[in-house]
């Protein structure tokens, strides 16, 4: 090891230097698990964890003991669940006492572990990690997770009375003046979602939903209905991943590029209220680390906390012009079956369901299963690239990973 | 959790600053599931508000009629009463927005 504390002069060279460096990423993923999404109440976050991880360590065919270190992302526990050592408790779940990390950053906490956990790969400290994404939300009342929800938020919308709904509210407001979009063209976001959830067994909600029935749900923040919003939710996944080359796996996906940018904390400061630059920072980094255009992606794990945040997410990636992203979807572009880029097979956050830290790895999960080829009813025929996007707050942050199928 | 008072008091002279002051709504929502501390308010607007400086807000809108939740809407910065705290509380006032 050789690490040196920078004095100012030195600092100033650093980061132009390190700058142009592109490394190049080898890391496979070995075995992946989630647990049902959904109103979990008779099962415990100790459960979900083990379940998650011994899922992915048998998917993975390795024993706890061949694992180096253990990530977890998780935003709530010391809010909700009054534990702030949660990597600790966790890894007793594992079997094996390994450094264990707890990640936070609001709904972006699981792709925030796994940045960390590939990072840890690069720098050759671990060669073979679990991260696990986890949450539990439904132990508690609808205004205590409003409140704590909104702890993602800054301290001036909090104290306007802003929930996490109503900031996307604001963004839906803006991007609904700024393209003469409606409020049913919106709605078609959670229709798709729903309709791909139906195909999930492991999905909170399996049932097919119409626009009329978006527009009949109550009211969160105008112009956000019921069910424009995702869910509370309970449940885990894991990922095993691995920099060791003497690891065979059947059937590897890779990961190709992992970027996190991040953006101001609240929205209402922010030059654009219809595209999050953190997004568009970390995706245009990814694909410049993997390669490709947005283009190339055939399937996608998009983070539709809110409708309008699908709608946005999409013209932000670079799948859809600015403007067009929710007539795209509407128009069935991104829908199983019948578009080019499928976004959110899994049913997204909205259907899916969103325990806020496991959603970042369960978009990991989705995509792995996706390019082996092994999504059964949700299949993407020939998915070869897949990309996930994981937002945290109202895109105060944003993970973006480009994954790689080698199955065709 | 409570808000500390030493919170408050650290706050207050960046809120004494803005009252007075005017601008323009720039977008705005109505809150109909607030969280905990808000709930007996709800539902309430919530405005951001470009200051006539430049500078952009946010907050809540009060004493206004339908007709006010418009864009372009102008509004004054005004010292209210936040939520509800609890019995042990500092009570907390803040800024909010009224239509002018």
């Amino acid at each position: 090891m050789r690490i040196g504390i920078l004095s100012e002069a030195r600092a100033v060279r650093g980061p132009e230097r390190s700058r142009g460096r592109m490394y190049s990423m080898k890391i496979n993923i070995l075995g992946t698990a989630t647990t049902k999404f959904g109103e979990l109440w008779d099962i415990s976050p100790r459960e979900l964890a083990r379940e998650a991880m011994s899922g992915a360590l048998r998917a993975s065919g390795l024993r706890p003991s061949q694992i180096d270190a253990l990530f977890v992302g998780n935003m709530l526990s010391g809010i909700l669940g009054n534990q702030t050592n949660l990597a600790s408790l966790i890894v007793e779940e594992l079997g094996a006492q390994v450094p264990a990390f707890r990640i936070e950053g609001a709904c972006a906490s699981g792709g925030l572990a796994l940045h960390n956990a590939i990072n840890s790969l690069n720098a050759g400290k671990y060669k073979t990690v679990l991260v696990l994404g986890l949450e539990k939300m439904t132990d508690h009342s609808q205004d205590e997770i409003t409140s704590a929800l909104s702890a993602a938020g800054s301290d001036e919308e909090r104290m306007s009375g802003l929930t996490f709904p109503g900031i996307y509210a604001l963004m839906a407001k803006a991007y609904m003046q700024a393209y003469n979009v409606s409020e049913e063209t919106l709605a078609a976001v959670s229709v798709k979602n729903h309709y791909h959830g139906s195909f999930n067994p492991k999905a909170q909600f399996q049932s097919i939903i119409t626009v009329g029935d978006v527009m009949r749900s109550p009211k969160v923040a105008d112009p956000l209905k019921l069910l424009d919003c995702s869910p509370v939710s309970d449940g885990a996944s894991a990922v095993v991943i691995t920099s060791d080359i003497l690891i065979k796996s059947k059937n590897p996906v890779t990961i190709i590029a992992s970027e996190v940018a991040t953006d101001t904390l609240g929205l209402y400061t922010r030059k654009s209220f219809t595209s999050l630059s953190a997004v568009v920072t970390a995706c245009q980094k990814a694909y410049q680390a993997a390669k490709i255009k947005p283009t190339d992606i055939d399937v996608a794990e998009i983070h539709d906390c809110f409708s309008i945040s699908e709608a946005i997410a999409v013209e932000d990636l670079g799948f859809s012009k600015k403007g067009e992203g929710a007539k795209d979807i509407a128009d069935g572009k991104t829908t199983l079956f019948k578009g080019k880029i499928i976004c959110n097979p899994s049913g997204g956050l909205k259907a899916c369901g969103h325990p806020v830290g496991a959603t970042g790895i369960k978009q990991i999960v989705e995509i792995t299963e996706q390019l082996r080829g092994t999504a059964g009813r949700r299949q993407v025929k020939g998915a070869k690239i897949g990309l996930t996007h994981n937002v945290g707050g109202s895109g105060a942050v944003a993970a973006i990973h480009i994954l790689k199928g080698s199955a065709i | 959790m409570r808000t500390s008072p030493v919170k408050l008091w650290r706050r207050q002279k960046d809120t004494i600053a803005v009252i007075g002051k005017t601008g323009k709504i720039l977008l705005w929502t109505i809150i109909r599931v607030p969280a905990k501390t808000f709930t007996d308010q709800a539902p309430y607007p919530v405005v951001i508000v470009k200051m006539d400086d430049g500078k952009k807000m946010v907050g809540q809108l009060v004493d206004f009629a339908k007709e006010n939740l418009i864009t372009g809407q102008k509004v004054q910065a005004v010292l209210r009463r936040l939520k509800t705290e609890g019995q042990e509380d500092a009570i907390y006032y803040h800024i909010k927005f009224r239509p002018i």
